[in-house]
């Protein structure tokens, strides 16, 4: 393999080429004492176990839905992975398969920028491989374009690379994100916040919250969320910026917007040192909420916090309302 | 802003008075009070109690305050169970006093609630050894 960080995306149409793509991937790493992650979902996995019997042993698995829930929090994954088991500059192997036909179209947009910014945060690195399946049968020919433009290589299932001629670059992956949000309905008056109205703003959050659905805790959890993008403002955004709330299908969505700037395309899931001073007000919103979505345009950022209200609480509302 | 221009009754989350709070640390001269904290001194064991939220509107001057209070000899005892609302700028002022300790001392966090116990854990603020959280029941006095 090349002497740098390879990022490939895998195109199967079905379970066998699947297999026929990831297996040989695995075991040569296995052959070349390569350590190997596969993040993947469940059902991939125990695919993956069975076909690959005695030397599973020597591979990595974790559950996709768990460490890509927020598609933010799985570089900080792969950085933990190359970090632990890559000692001395070694070789690495990694399967990671963030997009599926599930996922909603906000997660979508998010999980597609993680894959861009794969290449910035390792792209200057030391050498592994990572190998991105997307399943053509399920996937739409958009998703698919766009997994040419993020990933510089494309296999098929015959194992077969080719250079892909739309990779935007590192660069270009590391480039300001200003794709258009959804839009949502209208109907949320704006919230101005400044240092003078922080608290305010705070018992807003909580009382907008609670009435959508969430239980205390995931209402406290939102409050800290919104109120650590609201510092960003009041530090960076000329001291103020504006909130708006929506209660958004099975989520709260708490958008701040300031004429800010992040500077860094990965600021939101670095992990913060030991330094008391390094920031860490968005990494803890990327642990706390569902989706975080950032959007850097000439004049500010926009920052989408989506929380899920509690199931059990949506459970509780419909047991007394059958009372 | 000071204390005087405090709404009368002004109830924190937490659901006491900050009246109340104000009466008794007017006796003992708080160390820190403002439009949405106070801090005052406990005797056993030794130490601060914090009351209301810290962000970043006030945690660079807590953090002034508490400093000096605490800088005589002996473990800090911070009391902050009654603390509604402290954001990473709050914590990040806790752990740099901790931090600045001079001869070993270890400053000890008594009623941390248990989401800021998380946000330290997720910001990689735990393990600090020269802060310490005490898990201990019973309220400072």
């Amino acid at each position: 393999m090349s002497e740098r960080f390879r990022h490939e995306a895998l195109f199967y149409g079905d379970r066998t080429e699947f297999l026929a793509g990831t297996v040989p991937f695995i075991t040569a790493g296995i052959a070349e004492r390569e350590p190997v992650l596969v993040v993947e979902s469940r059902q991939k996995i125990d695919l993956l176990r069975d076909a690959l019997g005695g030397q599973a042993e020597a591979v990595l698995f974790a559950d996709m839905a768990q460490v890509g829930a927020n598609p933010a929090r799985i570089i900080p994954a792969w950085q933990d992975f190359v970090s632990e088991r890559g000692a001395e500059g070694r070789r690495l192997r990694g399967i990671g398969e963030p997009i599926w036909n599930g996922r909603t179209p906000d997660e979508l947009v998010e999980c597609q920028r993680h894959e861009s910014l794969l290449n910035v945060a390792f792209g200057d690195g030391q050498p592994w491989w990572l190998l991105c399946p997307y399943d053509t049968s399920q996937l739409d020919d958009e998703v698919l374009h766009e997994a040419l433009r993020s990933h510089e290589y494309v296999m098929d299932a015959r194992s077969n690379s080719t250079d892909s001629t739309v990779f935007r670059g590192i660069e270009g992956s590391g480039a300001p994100f200003d794709r258009p949000m959804r839009d949502l309905a209208p109907g949320s008056r704006g919230i101005a916040y400044d240092s003078e109205t922080l608290l305010q703003m705070r018992r807003a959050v909580a009382r907008f919250a609670t009435s959508a659905g969430c239980g205390a805790d995931r209402a406290k959890q939102l409050v800290t969320a919104v109120n650590e993008v609201a510092t960003n403002s009041i530090i960076h955004g000329e001291g103020q910026g504006t909130l708006r709330m929506w209660r958004d299908g099975d989520a709260v969505i708490a958008e701040l917007h300031d004429t800010g700037r992040y500077r860094s395309p990965l600021a939101d899931r670095a992990r913060p040192g030991a330094s008391p001073g390094d920031p860490r007000g968005l990494w803890l919103a990327n642990h706390i909420c569902d989706l975080v979505q950032i959007r850097t345009f000439e004049h500010g950022t926009v920052v989408r916090l989506h929380m899920k209200v509690d199931p059990l609480h949506q459970l509780h509302v419909v047991s007394s309302a059958a009372n | 802003m000071g204390i005087g221009d405090r709404p009368a009754g002004y109830r924190s989350a937490g659901g006491f008075l900050i009246e109340d709070l104000f009466a008794t640390s007017q006796r003992e001269g708080p160390v820190y009070a403002d439009r949405h904290l106070v801090v005052t001194r406990t005797n056993n064991p030794p130490g601060l109690r914090f009351a209301g939220e810290i962000d970043i509107t006030n945690s660079d001057a807590v953090a002034q305050s508490v400093r000096q209070a605490i800088a005589d000899s002996g473990d800090p005892h911070l009391d902050l169970s009654r603390l509604s609302f402290c954001d990473i700028s709050g914590i990040r002022a806790l752990v740099e006093m901790a931090m600045g300790l001079d001869g070993g001392r270890t400053m000890l966090l008594h009623g941390l609630p248990k989401q800021l116990q998380e946000v330290m854990r997720v910001t990689g603020w735990s393990g600090l050894p020269s802060l310490v959280l005490c898990t201990c029941s019973g309220e400072a006095e």
